[in-house]
């Protein structure tokens, strides 16, 4: 137990003395390591430990945070001092006795990375390595990285809420440099799980990875600059989904959505995106990167429905989003670690399979831009202005695919692309990257099958 | 334990584990922010935390750790973590840990009342400045907020060859984003300040100033798509530098990440183009004494007059290369590369002198996306960016949804000016604003 019970309730206390309504614990210890494979050495191995806790407490709608490494009793009651002292309103809130629980974990980890030898894990870089530069002699240089974390959390607050939770992730990214002397080129794959060190038997295949880091930075290396323009847009399931992730995700979280600034507040009920879209972000999926058990604020997490054909029919709710916007939290309160304070994040979020064939996509779009992968991209959640990256492109005429193209990226306004979106595919597929916001660097899933966009603005040159 | 005993005795353990030499880096920061957003305080944070490291040579081979608990377990676990992490090292070039150079730079420190400032003021500089931006113009309806944070950062760097050294600073950062409404159309606008005297700061022109950038930015519509002769402002030029600031590492052009490996001596920008990296910078973000090995910090210019001069090396890169270190270690996991206070050097001409100089083309005032849409290995980036239409030298109509494509690389050699208005926007690295000649913009 990472704190006993007795000491929260003493913390918490402490914390809502002067006149908070709500006050919360977040205490964690997490143990990772990292590796880095460069020029077909082990360069580094690094270890670390993550420790330490954060207190929380509300007034009405507004957030006090404060955290610190010392989670002594004295350590975490100095904490709450410092919480209390920014409130003078009165006696603070009644406090509900704890209901000590542990999340519920659906996902077996029969490999924790904390017990495997850190030469196996080296082994599995040493493969993806040696795929990627057998892949050809235009490889100049494979850069592989592998992380695991194993997170322990325990959340405690004033409404009741004891749980604890362990969050086992592995992932490995391969980078792939593609050199003819005089120009660079890259590619990347990079495949993670909520899983321990099993990973590597279920999911990433390190000899895959690694041609096809190669084979992407190779075909760009060969490939003319992309044409700019307005164009018709094909994106391939998997990764493409970041389209969604930023083009929608983002302005769709409490944390635009609950200040009016979103461009999709108050838009509940109404169809903002083509009849095709269905949205959804789940945490529930077995094993997935962005999976969740509680999210970082204690609620179970769930599978929720944002657009239902067409219809915006959820936000992403934390506590603080809840209050400011009168509508129960969706347990999609997540930070990075103890040193942020939660917000409204996305899980797992991609675009529903639809019924549309894959091939007449692209054989029905003339002219245009087939986005093989995609890099990633921001979002401006108040205008609704996004971009991002386009790392394997190809230029489509006719409605064939006549070459590769480099260096595209797709940009435009939310709520227009969402609508744009004219053919949705059948192969739903997910992929993983880290989610950037104000609670810091979190894993998250996007997904969706393959779809296409009627017109896109395509930067080039 | 206290961090002082819990330094000691790692620094003891490693020896009897056979870890030496040893070095520790410890760092310990305390900070304040406060968000000011619809007219109250909306959120409020404190922190105060520490974080260790530890590397140390066993066999020859270097193994790295670090924690956040200070207890036995601890100990124990960096002591194992080290051990395991020099077994698998297979670097062909070790890390040193160096005893130190003869003497270190004097830094000039700046005065600072960050310590004087209670944190009822810090949240009334939010109010105002939050308050300023609404009553600025009437079409701001909205605010992303205001934000006052201050934060303290001490560093120790101690090795087994009895190096000590310290290092210390203190920075208060102040923005305001307001949001201008008008119909249908949306603007984001944005305005920060940074520096050590916080009661300097006046919260007032800082609304107003952001509020400003709002409403300058209204119906903005894209441009045609073409090639447009284009001067980046300072700030958008910063983040191009900072996302391609890694092609001057050594350590990358070692690992074939840089094409400006082994160009040392050649012409790599235009005549004008001039960059410096300086640690010693007064009131710089990352001025320092020593580097992450503990090397003797100094200036030194990186480019001149458009002719490479060095690439920017720690003591593993410098002595691959026969050369000396340029002070620029960075610990992150392992040592590595990293610039200090860098920048490109101004030149003599205003903003609008460049402007008036170019006559027709686009000013480019910011460019977002820079994580993905810019490819620092190959230097090509193709960006959303958002600026003015300029005609005649003079700013016209607002402009958004385009974006701007080129390759870093070229764009050196296509500077044609370099303006007077060197800043560093809350970031070590700084940039005045460039006339960057013709460029590539994808818009409607």
């Amino acid at each position: 137990m990472l704190l006993q019970t007795q000491v929260a309730e003493e913390v918490l206390a402490r914390a809502v003395s002067t006149g908070a309504d709500f006050g919360e614990i977040f205490m964690e210890d997490q143990t990772g390591q990292n590796i880095i494979l460069r020029s077909g050495r082990i360069e580094t191995v690094s270890s670390g430990r993550t420790h330490g806790a954060g207190i929380r407490i509300f007034v009405g709608t507004r957030a006090i945070y404060v955290y610190t490494n010392d989670t002594s009793r004295e350590g975490l009651l100095a904490c709450a001092e410092k919480a209390a002292a920014a409130v003078n309103q009165g006696t603070g809130c009644k406090t509900v006795p704890f209901r000590v629980t542990h999340a519920e974990r659906p996902e077996e980890i029969p490999q924790l990375p904390t017990d495997v030898a850190t030469d196996r894990k080296a082994e599995k870089l040493r493969e993806a390595d040696r795929a990627a530069r057998a892949y050809s002699d235009e490889i100049a240089q494979v850069q592989i990285r592998y992380l695991d974390r194993v997170q322990d959390v325990l959340i405690c607050n004033t409404e009741g809420t004891f749980v604890t939770d362990r969050r086992v992730y592995t992932r490995m990214a391969v980078s792939a440099v593609a050199s003819d002397g005089k120009e660079n080129q890259s590619g990347s794959m990079s495949p993670g799980g909520l899983m321990g060190f099993e990973a590597f038997e279920k999911r990433i295949d390190p000899a895959y990875c690694g041609r096809e880091a190669a084979r992407q930075a190779v075909t760009m290396l060969h490939a003319p600059v992309c044409p700019a323009g307005v164009f018709p847009v094909v994106i391939d399931n998997g990764f493409g989904g970041v389209i969604f992730h930023e083009a929608c995700g983002h302005s769709l979280e409490a944390t635009s959505v609950a200040y009016g600034i979103s461009e999709f507040s108050g838009r509940l009920g109404e169809m903002i995106a083509a009849p095709c879209v269905t949205a959804i972000d789940d945490g529930t999926i077995l094993n997935e990167w962005g999976s969740t058990h509680v999210d970082d604020e204690g609620m179970p997490t769930g599978k929720l429905v944002l657009i239902d054909h067409g219809r915006l029919v959820n936000y992403m709710i934390d506590k603080l989003g809840s209050r400011r916007m009168k509508m129960p939290p969706t347990g999609s309160g997540r930070r990075e670690s103890y040193a942020w304070a939660p917000t409204s994040r996305m899980r797992n979020t991609y675009i529903a399979a639809g019924e549309d064939d894959e091939a007449a996509m692209i054989a029905e779009m003339k002219e245009g831009l087939y986005a093989k992968y995609m890099g990633g991209g921001s979002v401006n959640p108040a205008t609704g202005e996004f971009n991002f990256a386009v790392n394997e492109g190809y230029w489509v005429r006719d409605g064939k695919i006549v070459h590769p193209v480099r260096g595209a990226s797709l940009i435009g306004r939310g709520s227009d692309v969402i609508m744009k979106i004219d053919r949705v595919g059948r192969d739903c597929r997910q992929a993983q990257g880290m989610c950037g916001s104000i609670s810091g660097s979190i894993p998250v899933n996007v997904g969706q099958p393959m779809i296409r966009v009627s017109s896109l603005t395509v930067g080039g040159r | 334990m206290n961090v002082q005993e819990f330094m000691d005795r790692l620094l003891r353990t490693a020896g009897k584990n056979g870890i030496d030499p040893a070095e520790i880096y410890y760092t310990d920061a305390d900070s304040f922010s406060a968000n000011a957003q619809d007219t109250e305080i909306d959120s409020y944070e404190v922190s105060s935390s520490c974080s260790l490291s530890i590397r140390g040579s066993v066999n020859g081979k270097m193994g790295y750790a670090s924690t956040e608990a200070f207890d036995e377990e601890a100990l124990a676990y960096l002591i194992r973590a080290v051990k395991e992490s020099a077994a698998l090292n297979e670097a062909e070039e070790q890390d040193e840990i160096y005893a130190g150079d003869e003497s270190y730079p004097e830094i000039e420190t700046e005065e600072d009342d960050l310590d004087s400032v209670s944190a009822e003021e810090k949240l009334q500089m939010a109010l105002t400045a939050e308050k300023a931006s609404r009553e600025a113009d009437p079409r701001i309806k909205q605010s992303e907020g205001a934000t006052i944070q201050t934060s303290v950062f001490h560093a120790v760097m101690r090795n087994t060859h009895g190096l000590k050294l310290e290092n210390a600073r203190k920075l208060y950062v102040a923005y305001a984003s307001p949001i201008a409404k008008d119909g249908d159309a949306t603007a984001t606008g944005f305005k920060m300040k940074y520096g050590r005297k916080l009661r300097e700061l006046d919260p007032v022109r800082l609304g107003r100033e952001a509020a400003a950038d709002a409403v300058s930015q209204l119906h903005a519509e894209p441009v045609a798509s073409g090639e447009y002769r284009i001067i980046i402002r300072y700030d958008a030029m910063q983040s191009l530098l900072s996302t391609f600031v890694g092609i001057f590492s050594a350590e990358n052009a070692q690992q074939k990440m840089s094409l400006l490996a082994g160009r040392e001596g050649e012409e790599i920008a235009s005549r004008v183009v001039s960059i410096t990296d300086d640690p010693l910078r007064k009131g710089g973000l990352a001025t320092s004494s020593f580097d992450g090995e503990g090397s003797a910090a100094f200036t030194k210019a990186v480019v001149d007059k458009g002719v490479l001069k060095t690439l920017l090396h720690n003591r593993r890169t410098a002595k691959k290369q026969g050369v000396k270190t340029t002070g620029n270690a960075r610990r992150a996991g392992g040592m590595h590369v990293a610039p200090t206070n860098f920048y490109l050097e101004p030149g003599e001409k205003t903003l609008e002198e460049l402007l008036r100089d170019m006559g027709d083309g686009l000013l480019i005032t910011d460019v977002s996306g820079l994580h993905a849409g810019a490819n620092p290995i190959s230097g090509d980036f193709s960006l959303l960016a958002k600026g003015f239409v300029i005609r005649g030298g003079q700013q016209a109509e607002p402009v958004e949804r385009i974006t701007v494509a080129g390759n870093f690389y070229q764009l050196l050699k296509s500077i044609r000016a370099v303006g007077c208005d060197l800043e560093f926007p809350g970031s070590a690295i700084g940039s005045p604003s460039v006339d960057a000649g013709v460029m590539a913009v994808s818009g409607k």
